[in-house]
């Protein structure tokens, strides 16, 4: 494992990432392999995408903790064009979805879903796993049917 | 929901001008300023206004310093640009002109395709240098960015699941455009389109195909706005804004809000309906937004014609065989324009022009016999869900 860079070099590693004081521990815990996202130091709420006040009980003391990566596929799509994407061949479809995580009811996450050769459904059980992207880790989800 | 419903703006602003261009796949070294300008001074002949009288401006990327200076406006006290869907735009200029901020505002939108549309696109260096973010993207966005158009897709597959609906659902919004557009010649698409078709259409992201989305396109519309009052004296029968709202919920981003029956539709409905001295029953044409066919759908159920999840089933039931479009209760067309699905994505604007439109008695052979109010909801429900009651003065 490498040292964790400062703030300077995590903008180096991700470039084109609006990175600001908010979301840094996310993409900090990218490069440890670890999906962080913002949860509340005084009530224990999470939140995403990273914002810094605690919409349940207004703390400001909100800190990037990684989650499970488990859960279920609440949204979904298969994609058969979008964004030019480093890795990403929309050619047989590429399956994003938004999964919700087992910390809290309505937290999700957004990524791709990976699901060898059986196609995702909505409700289906899914792992975090990670891959390379750009020399940096990316989280993306396994489905597990 | 708790606060006190005040609409102490109903019926005191009026559109006064109509103003568009060409709506086509390339205006051939156009920029978008100079579809604005085109658009504006349409809008502002057709309105008769003197320029000395438009003190107020306002529009969405084009900067405004830029269009008031190709056109000349001498004074004005108000201006912004604001963001999309181009209801929002309308909904600033109400308030500025109610205020007294100004008194008679000139309303623009703009667009260019962007690079990604095709291959034409993607070699034109101007589009490529110029992306135009009209439709939200931008260069750092990847396959996995929650954007709208994710969500809208994503959304419309949790629709499709959770209710237990085809795609034809989807497919008869697509189609009751195109059968509009047919007597639209500001259409981009007006060949009849069948279910077969459309459900034989490439797929762009599941479950959503190229003919749920709408055709980006080079072009410009601009309308004029002032006080019921002056509208009176000006030339054409004034079109009232009677009520008019926005909505978003505390979870608006595309993949966290709370469930498809909890976003911005539900609030404009409320408030809008609260504000509004009409009732569904007395609506003669409906403008829901299409920018996806979800939205469309949405739209049906959220302003109360049914409950959520049946748009499909209530528009295959008001349908007109003879017609191959909708007509509820045999009598209120929806998007008699085509929509942005069949006539171009301008975020709306269109379904405003046509809106005015079909008030003034001006539709030619699309008119809607005796239309008095048009109820219109552009944008969708993440976001920027807005509705309208329009009333012809």
């Amino acid at each position: 494992m490498s040292a964790l860079p400062d703030d300077a070099a995590l903008f180096e590693r991700f470039p084109g990432v609006g990175l600001d004081h908010d979301n840094k521990g996310l993409y900090r815990g990218f490069l440890e392999r670890e999906l962080r996202l913002n949860r509340c130091g005084a009530c224990g709420h999470w939140q995403h995408p990273s914002l810094p006040m605690c919409p349940r009980c207004w703390s400001t003391d909100v800190v990037a903790t990684p989650v499970s990566g488990r859960g279920e596929i609440y949204l979904l799509t298969v994609m058969h064009q979008g964004p030019p994407t480093p890795g990403v061949d929309y050619h047989s479809g590429y399956a994003v979805g938004s999964v919700e995580l087992v910390e809290q009811r309505g937290l999700r996450y957004t990524s791709a879903i990976r699901s060898d050769g059986i196609r995702p459904a909505i409700g289906m059980p899914v792992e975090l796993e990670w891959i390379e992207r750009s020399g940096a880790p990316f989280p993306v989800f396994a489905a597990r049917p | 929901m708790m606060a006190t419903v005040r609409n102490p703006a109903r019926d005191a602003v009026a559109f006064v001008g109509v103003g568009t261009t060409p709506y086509l796949r390339d205006a051939g070294g156009k920029s978008a300023t100079a579809l604005a300008c085109d658009a504006a001074r349409t809008a502002i002949e057709d309105a008769g206004v003197d320029l000395a009288d438009i003190d107020g401006i306002c529009g969405s990327s084009v900067p405004t310093v830029s269009v008031q200076a190709a056109l000349g406006l001498p004074a004005v006290t108000w201006w912004s640009n604001s963001s999309l869907p181009f209801s929002l735009l309308v909904i600033e200029a109400m308030n500025a002109v109610f205020s007294g901020a100004c008194t008679t505002v000139l309303v623009y939108h703009s667009s260019l395709r962007g690079a990604g549309g095709s291959k034409t696109a993607a070699a034109d260096p101007f589009r490529v240098h110029n992306a135009s973010d009209a439709h939200g993207h931008n260069a750092a966005m990847t396959a996995e960015s929650p954007s709208g158009t994710y969500g809208y897709c994503a959304w419309a597959q949790r629709y499709l699941d959770t209710y237990g609906v085809g795609r034809d659902a989807l497919g008869l919004v697509a189609i009751n455009g195109r059968a509009n557009a047919a007597r639209n010649p500001h259409a981009l698409f007006r060949e009849p389109l069948s279910m077969e078709q459309y459900l034989g259409a490439r797929m762009i992201r599941e479950p959503l195909c190229v003919l749920d989305m709408d055709p980006p396109v080079d072009a410009g519309d601009a309308f004029v706005l002032t006080t019921a009052e002056r509208a009176r004296d000006l030339g054409h029968r004034p079109v009232l804004l009677h009520a008019a709202t926005s909505g978003r919920t505390d979870r608006p981003f595309a993949d966290q809000l709370e469930d498809y029956t909890i976003s911005g539709k539900e609030i404009v409905a409320w408030r809008l309906w609260e504000k509004s001295d009409v009732a569904l029953s007395d609506v003669d044409v409906f403008f829901p937004y299409d920018g996806f066919s979800i939205m469309a759908l949405s739209w049906v159920e959220a302003v109360g014609y049914c409950q959520p999840g049946e748009a499909g089933p209530f528009l295959a039931k008001h349908w007109s065989a003879g017609e191959n479009r909708v007509l509820i209760d045999g009598r209120v067309p929806i998007n008699t324009h085509g929509g942005s699905l069949s006539e171009g994505a301008t975020q709306g604007a269109g379904h405003f022009r046509e809106a005015v439109t079909q008030l003034r008695g001006d539709a030619g052979e699309r008119q809607v016999p005796g239309a008095a109010t048009a109820l219109v909801t552009p944008g969708g429900f993440l976001w920027n869900a807005t509705g309208f009651v329009l009333r012809g003065g």
